[in-house]
């Protein structure tokens, strides 16, 4: 009775996967076991009908006269000779042992020759497979050959490709460094272009406060209100922006010597008028040209006034008004 | 055909065989040339099968041939019919080859690029089979149709391959052990399947 693993075994016996001692193993168990060795001769024929899975083939014709060249002359095996038959007396076997003798010296030339031929066959075969051998390292060489030829290409197409990028970069970094040059030059360029256009708008920054500041000037003449001196004229000048102005007086008598002309700026914000200061006539010339400042800030002027108040000025106006804007 | 035909036809065939192999140990060429025609076929598709280089399976089959010509006196009929011994041999002999070739092919390739075309084999015609070949192989191919495909797939690399069980299972991604039952439920039920004509 044979086992589950037996079985698997012999299946794998019969397609030659078994190794080793698992193999020495299955082989002992089959010398001693006859139904073991027909279950294994059945699965070796069912395996062998597999070869019929192979996809058809047609055998060149010349492999059949190759196959009856190589076979003509060739030994043949024989089996194991059959046991001697019982020994007869020797005088009656001379002549069988002349002919014996003779026979045996036929079979030993006949089996040299045919050794010979072996030989001779086997040293084709040994030729053969030196020619194989051969071919393989040659085929090997070739294929060395073909690889170090082609890293030895591989590293000239980069060498050729290295030079070509580094003559590009050096034209590149020319080309940069000449962009570089022409771009410092247009940056100074540009930068007295902006400092000369920045000097115009200055200038013009000027000219226009200028002409602003002229333009919120306030600017009035002083007619008299005395009868001494019905020809004074005076002609005062107010910037607001810097909350000073100029007075500029002509044709005034000059005051007594206990008085002083005071200069008066009428802003209605304030109840009063805003002192601007008293000023003194020059006598040589008749005229007086004062700048002069108040201690209020002034928004708008609606009126310049002048009045003789006593020495050193007052805070307020008491005295008689001597000149008026008009 | 019934298996009762079957088996007889495949009697007279192994019958046949056998003679011839008798002939050949009593050194009569025009039997090794009746027995060429009988087996060269499938014996020259399985080694290019297994080889895939038509001047390697020319080799094999010519050697094959010698040694049935040297040993037609010792062959045993009772041990197994003279397909089967001459397949057999086939197979061997392609497969020590492809395992040599396999050796030398991993040496060979850290220097060699695949390029050279080493592992290319000249494909044989085979359009010209006899009737007798043609009909043996529909019924292999048929009785192996009824496996399941793991077990085909399985019985074919084992076969075909000349990979060690190991490299099966790892070939077909399963355990070891899922592999030798696949081979051995297969194989025997192909030897069941075929009783009648082996």
């Amino acid at each position: 009775m044979m086992d589950e693993h037996q079985a698997e075994l012999a299946a794998l016996f019969a397609l030659d996967l078994l190794e080793g001692a698992e193999k020495t193993a299955f082989e002992a168990s089959l010398a001693e076991n006859a139904e073991l060795r027909r279950h294994v001769d059945g699965l070796r024929a069912a395996a062998a009908e597999i070869a019929h899975l192979a996809p058809p083939a047609e055998p060149p014709a010349e492999l059949k006269a190759r196959v009856l060249t190589s076979v003509s002359g060739r030994p043949i095996a024989r089996p194991a000779p059959a046991p001697l038959p019982p020994l007869i007396p020797f005088g009656s076997l001379i002549p069988w042992a002349v002919a014996a003798c003779l026979a045996i010296a036929a079979l030993w030339a006949g089996r040299q020759s045919l050794n010979l031929r072996s030989e001779n066959e086997a040293m084709r075969d040994q030729q053969h497979l030196a020619q194989v051998d051969l071919t393989l390292l040659r085929t090997r060489m070739e294929a060395e050959r073909l690889v170090r030829q082609r890293q030895y290409d591989d590293a000239q197409q980069q060498l050729a490709e290295a030079g070509r990028q580094t003559h590009e970069s050096r034209a590149e970094l020319a080309r940069l460094q000449g962009e570089v040059a022409q771009a410092r030059q247009e940056l100074a360029l540009a930068v007295q272009q902006a400092e000369a256009a920045g000097r115009q708008v200055a200038a013009l920054t000027v000219k226009l406060k200028q002409e602003g500041d002229l333009a919120q000037y306030k600017i009035a003449t002083l007619a008299s209100m005395l009868g001494n001196s019905p020809k004074a004229i005076a002609v005062a000048v107010w910037n607001p922006m810097e909350q000073e102005g100029m007075l500029k007086v002509s044709q005034l008598a000059m005051p007594a010597s206990d008085k002083d002309y005071q200069l008066w700026l009428i802003d209605p914000q304030y109840k009063s008028p805003v002192s601007a200061g008293i000023f003194a006539m020059d006598p040589a010339t008749g005229e007086a040209h004062v700048k002069f400042k108040t201690d209020k800030a002034i928004d708008t002027i609606a009126k310049f006034a002048i009045s003789l108040e006593a020495k050193g000025g007052m805070p307020e106006p008491h005295g008689p008004i001597v000149m008026l804007s008009q | 055909m019934t298996d009762a035909e079957a088996s007889r036809q495949a009697e007279e065939r192994s019958s046949e065989d056998a003679k011839l192999l008798r002939r050949m140990a009593g050194g009569e060429h025009d039997a090794m040339a009746a027995l060429y025609e009988r087996f060269s076929r499938p014996l020259y598709a399985t080694a290019l099968h297994i080889l895939k280089d038509g001047a390697e399976a020319q080799d094999i089959v010519h050697d094959v041939f010698i040694t049935l010509w040297e040993k037609a006196a010792i062959y045993a009929a009772e041990r197994g019919s003279a397909f089967s011994w001459a397949v057999t041999l086939t197979r061997n002999r392609s497969i020590d080859r492809l395992r040599s070739r396999r050796r030398r092919a991993e040496l060979l390739e850290q220097s060699a690029p695949g390029d050279l075309g080493l592992q290319e084999g000249n494909a044989g015609t085979g359009a010209d089979e006899t009737a007798t070949a043609a009909d043996q192989a529909r019924v292999v191919r048929a009785a192996v149709a009824t496996l399941p495909p793991d077990q085909k797939d399985a019985l074919e690399l084992a076969f075909f391959s000349g990979l060690t069980q190991q490299e099966i299972a790892e070939r077909l991604r399963e355990p070891l052990g899922t592999i030798k039952a696949r081979i051995r439920r297969g194989l025997g039920k192909l030897r069941d399947t075929l009783a009648p004509r082996l």
